[in-house]
């Protein structure tokens, strides 16, 4: 396809769907760790880098996410970035973030990842608790991620990134207090805390749901030597290879790729149960997040979107990207991409996206087309994330719809185009009108020219979001 | 002429094959070929055949060669098989000379089968116990052929056994309706007197009478008149359905078929009314002409307030073809402009609504259905109440409507019935055994009571083997009361409703509960109350939505996130904006739930 070289995404995306243990509260895709799985899947992440590398610019973001990719072995980080290096140019000030696990950092891996160019790392601390941190399936504990900051900021990585979690059964108060705390001691320039959402088909929601105690792991998760983390010996990975993991293997005997289960929990015995415990009552998770802002303010940190917290400089341009609606390109499975209005997504299925992907097809399942309703909708709910709000005196998120409209120009869709430029206009007018009530009682204000939601909306975005849907009669 | 005419009905509870012998008989006399049947022919209506009932008779005319070589005609009139349709049942019996009963013989008389056997009995009419579906393994014919005697007293030595499925036993029915059924007396020479025993809109031909004609005889270019509503028509045209629409020369006495004479709107062709010639009419009327009034009442409205003319358009449409339900703009302070709409019984409101909510695609939010109130006021006045929340602060006296209930049951199951007859207030009046093991009990029950859940648990108390019919007997004074329920102070007038005083305090603690479950969460708290007069009786609330959020937005799938928050705004589609509380539909309804 023809394009427009000015107006190619510059952001990437890199989905890495393996996980040691799956975590309790998890409903993503992902499977059991298997070093072979994983180099065929580099291979075929290969493959689709190259399918795409004619959509790119020069890359502003590489995020790698997951899963797990932190226990990606070093010699598929060098493959990853070799491949990356070799197909694209990245920009003098690239973003380059790898999500990591606590249970998976030592100082070789880091010394790898730093070599090859990456620059921000996004830990997956979630608590400082360790029985919360069992009741979330976690591999790793509160020591081990302290331990794991002190190896990144040895290494000369200060540009990392936390992830904490309320609202998480059995939690109190004081603990999320000292998980925030002990975050901000470690001095991350990003932190984001996240409610924990049950989603159903999880085994959290099912034990909650079901009202047993929980019963705790059967297996010890402290890793102080993570074994698939092999050293410059290759020890490690003879140790791996000895030691059966504990979890089914992916592979069945003639090496084909399966799907393997993960050992979620453990069968109750005899001392395993904790206590009952139940989620935080509704006020309680209330005052953890507004208390994790207060705090976040007083240490400095910048509340910029629900969810996500900075040091003044640090905001995550990667996730910016997505609320302000900008393209990107996904690759892996499971991975969205969103260029040229079209948001798209890769089968979750690991076997069909390494298969397709050799004979040289993307394993694209889903492609929808964004109506003018659909963008407008996206608009909403998108900037009203980030506490900056949405610019309604200059329209700037007309802007966002003329640089498509150049693209879409070249596929004769400029019909479409058009007609998003008049819903927006009539819409955009009618904002201030749609969103009047909403400030009078306080959920919404408008400060110098941007909507936004207050503390008292913010808690409770997605009615407020839907109420100014059906005041500006979008369906 | 006239005595080689039969004319007949087949009546029989719901689901014991009367649609599917009525087939077989068109069938049999080659009134449609097999291949031209699509199952059921009669029950033309989409919703008649999802729902297994007849709401609309119908009329066919076979022709029949019978064993003694003679060519009959026999009337074959349809009659709808539900209770509230009683009085549409009882214009197409009087239009016949006999009648097929049919039974289940597996099982045996039920309600409906005694109340339509009771009105053919009324009109004299011949009636030929038919046992059907003989060939279930559960069959016992012998059985329900005593049951039949018990119950109706009809000799049933010479029941015909019969398999409508089957095909088995056509002939001898065809044989049994030539040899038992009197052809038709009448005189051809007296004045025109036809019976109107339906009629309906038709796009093309205006309005449609079905009659029976009783004496004289009717033809295009022939004045008549309706005596009931004395209005005045030309014929156009005459005919019958044989079952395709075919026109005739004439209609003379003895003979079924259609008059089509101009008439726009059903409302001027009341079913049981005469028609007459209009320069000679006849002495007397048919008799069992009743203008027949509604019993059930809701409130229908439009969940988007723009949708109130399609409404008014729809409930006008649907009213072409069926005058027994009616509608009067009403409005509501909670529910903005809507219709006060009366119905026959439950079925027949049901039946409404699904039409107007799949035919015109509206979404429609309906109020608890209520009976009608006759209350009398200190100056002797009298009103009709149908909505609750009308009822005057002051008055004289209150009756509701109360109804004679037939209930059949296995005996096994008489105990947890009689309970429930006694908890809707109900008085009985007979006791009676059918047989070794069945039981007919009638009950006075006040229709208000019968109205909500009675019907469900009935079924469910028996395992679905008891079976109910009732019949309207009159207005009774009762010791009642307006229940109002408050949300967050103002009074929902479309929540309000009229209860016996002994069941109020624990109608309204039951009421405010359903309440609070029902209500979702909305951005301040909500406070729900049940009153009677200014008393309040109890309290319930709804906390604030306190919480409400997308956590994580980011991994680039902003669609899931996008359909997450238009499911939620699909959810508030089916809403009812009451001040600034949004209410679900099934809000309106919670009353059905309280026991």
């Amino acid at each position: 396809m023809e394009q427009s070289p000015l107006f190619m995404p510059n952001l990437l995306y890199i989905h890495i769907p393996f996980c040691i243990q799956k975590c309790t509260y998890c409903d993503f895709f992902s499977m059991p760790y298997d070093e072979s799985v994983a180099k065929t899947y580099i291979d075929a992440l290969y493959q689709e880098l190259y399918l795409k590398k004619d959509f790119y610019t020069t890359l502003k973001t590489i995020y790698t996410g997951g899963g797990t990719p932190s226990l990606l072995p070093d010699e598929c980080f060098k493959q990853l970035f070799i491949c990356l290096k070799d197909n694209f140019s990245f920009s003098s000030d690239i973003e380059i973030t790898v999500e990591a696990n606590p249970g998976t950092i030592n100082e070789s891996k880091i010394n790898t990842v730093l070599s090859l160019g990456v620059n921000r790392l996004s830990i997956g601390i979630q608590s400082f608790n360790n029985d919360e941190l069992k009741t979330l399936g976690r591999i790793h504990s509160s020591e081990d991620a302290s331990r794991s900051i002190e190896i990144i900021k040895k290494e000369g990585i200060n540009n990392f990134s936390v992830d904490l979690m309320y609202g998480v059964p059995g939690q109190a108060i004081e603990s999320w207090h000292n998980s925030i705390s002990t975050a901000v001691e470690l001095s991350p320039t990003h932190i984001s805390t996240y409610e924990l959402t049950l989603e159903e088909n999880t085994p959290l929601y099912k034990l909650l749901k079901s009202n047993k105690p929980v019963p705790q792991h059967k297996r010890e998760i402290s890793y102080t030597s993570p074994p698939l983390m092999g050293g410059d010996k290759g020890e490690g990975e003879n140790e791996y290879k000895k030691s059966p993991p504990p979890y089914p293997s992916p592979i069945d005997g003639d090496g084909n790729i399966i799907n393997g289960k993960f050992p979620t929990l453990a069968k109750g015995g005899k001392g395993e149960f904790a206590n009952k415990i139940k989620l935080p009552d509704e006020e309680l998770i209330i005052e953890m997040y507004n208390h994790a802002i207060d705090y976040f303010a007083s240490c400095g940190y910048e509340h910029y979107e629900i969810s996500n917290f900075a040091l003044p400089g640090f905001r995550c341009v990667h996730n910016l990207n997505y609320w302000d609606r900008g393209e990107y390109i996904g690759v892996g499975a499971g991975a969205h991409s969103f260029i040229n209005g079209i948001r798209s997504k890769n089968t979750e299925d690991i076997n069909r996206y390494i298969q397709d992907l050799n004979s040289g097809i993307i394993p694209e399942i889903e492609s929808i087309k964004l109506t003018p309703t659909d963008t407008l909708k996206e608009i909403i709910f998108l900037k009203l994330r980030k506490t900056e709000g949405i610019n309604i005196n200059t329209l700037s998120d007309i802007t966002v719809s003329r640089n498509q409209s150049c693209h879409s120009a070249l596929d004769a869709e400029s019909s479409f185009f058009t007609s998003l430029d008049s819903c927006f206009r009539r819409n955009d007018i009618n904002i201030l009108q749609a969103s009047r009530e909403l400030v009078d009682e306080g959920y919404l204000e408008i400060e110098r020219g941007y909507l936004r939601l207050t503390r008292k909306g913010i808690v409770i975005s997605n009615t407020i979001i839907v109420k100014l849907f059906e005041r500006l009669g979008i369906d | 002429m006239a005595k080689n005419i039969r004319n007949f009905s087949i009546i029989a509870h719901i689901d014991h094959g009367k649609s599917t012998l009525a087939d077989r008989l068109l069938e049999y006399t080659g009134a449609l070929s097999a291949r031209e049947m699509t199952e059921q022919v009669l029950d033309s209506m989409d919703l008649e055949r999802e729902r297994g009932i007849t709401i609309k008779a119908h009329a066919v005319r076979l022709l029949y060669k019978a064993d003694d070589g003679n060519n009959y005609i026999l009337n074959l009139i349809d009659t709808p098989g539900h209770v509230d349709f009683s009085y549409e049942v009882s214009r197409s019996l009087a239009s016949c000379d006999g009648a097929l009963l049919v039974v289940d013989a597996s099982q045996g008389v039920e309600a409906q089968t005694l109340a339509n056997a009771y009105l053919a009995l009324e009109h004299n009419l011949e009636i030929i116990p038919v046992i059907n579906k003989i060939d279930l393994p559960s069959a016992d014919p012998e059985k329900t052929k005593r049951q039949i005697e018990d119950a109706i007293g009809i000799d049933c030595s010479d029941a015909i056994l019969a398999s409508a499925k089957e095909g088995i036993g056509t002939r001898e029915i065809l044989d049994a309706i030539v040899k038992k059924i009197p052809s038709p007396a009448g005189d051809d020479n007296k004045p025109l007197k036809a019976l109107i025993f339906d009629s309906w809109f038709d796009n093309y031909q205006g309005i449609i009478i079905l009659v029976r004609v009783f004496d004289g005889k009717v033809m295009a270019g022939k004045k008549i008149k309706l005596m009931a509503t004395e209005g005045v028509y030309e014929v156009s045209q005459v005919g019958i359905f044989s079952p395709k629409m075919e026109p005739i020369s004439e209609l003379s006495s003895g003979e079924v078929g259609y008059i089509i004479s101009g008439i726009k709107s059903v409302t001027d062709t009341k079913i049981g009314d005469t028609i007459t010639d209009a320069d000679n009419p006849a002495q007397e009327p048919c008799p069992g002409y009743k203008d027949i009034k509604p019993m059930v009442f809701c409130g229908l409205y439009p969940t988007q307030s723009h949708q109130y003319e399609n409404l008014r358009d729809a409930l006008n449409k649907l009213r072409l073809n069926d005058s027994s339900f009616n509608y009067e703009p009403e409005t509501s302070l909670a529910l903005g402009s809507g219709f006060r709409c009366g119905f026959l019984g439950l079925l027949h409101m049901e039946i409404i609504k699904e039409r107007l909510e799949r035919e015109f695609d509206l979404s429609l939010l309906s109020t608890a259905p209520t009976v009608v109130y006759r209350v009398t006021k200190t100056g002797g006045d009298i009103l009709y109440i149908e909505n609750p929340a009308l009822l005057p602060e002051k008055y004289e006296m209150i009756e509701e409507p109360f109804v004679v209930a037939t209930i059949f049951m296995p005996k096994d199951f008489i105990g947890p019935i009689l309970d429930l007859c006694q908890e809707k207030r109900g008085f009985q009046k007979s006791f009676t055994f059918i047989g070794k093991d069945r039981i007919k009990v009638e009950y006075e029950l006040p229709l208000n009571e019968i109205l909500w859940d009675f019907y469900d648990r009935l079924k469910s108390l028996s395992k679905g083997y008891a079976s109910m019919d009732y019949d309207f007997i009159g207005f009774r004074e009762s010791n009642l009361v307006k229940l109002n329920i408050l949300i967050n102070g103002e009074v929902v007038d479309a929540l309000s409703l009229i209860v016996h005083k002994d069941k109020a305090y624990y109608k309204g603690r039951e009421l405010t509960e359903k309440l609070r479950e029902i209500i979702q969460r909305q951005m301040f708290e909500v406070v729900i109350q049940a009153a009677i007069g200014n008393k309040i009786i109890s309290r319930e609330s709804v906390r604030a939505l306190r919480k409400d959020v997308i956590a994580k937005c980011y991994g680039g799938d902003i669609t899931r996130k996008r359909k997450l928050l238009e499911k939620q705004k699909e959810g508030k589609k089916r809403m009812k904006q009451v001040g600034k509380i949004e209410l679900p539909q099934e809000a309106f309804l919670a009353v059905l739930k309280v026991k």
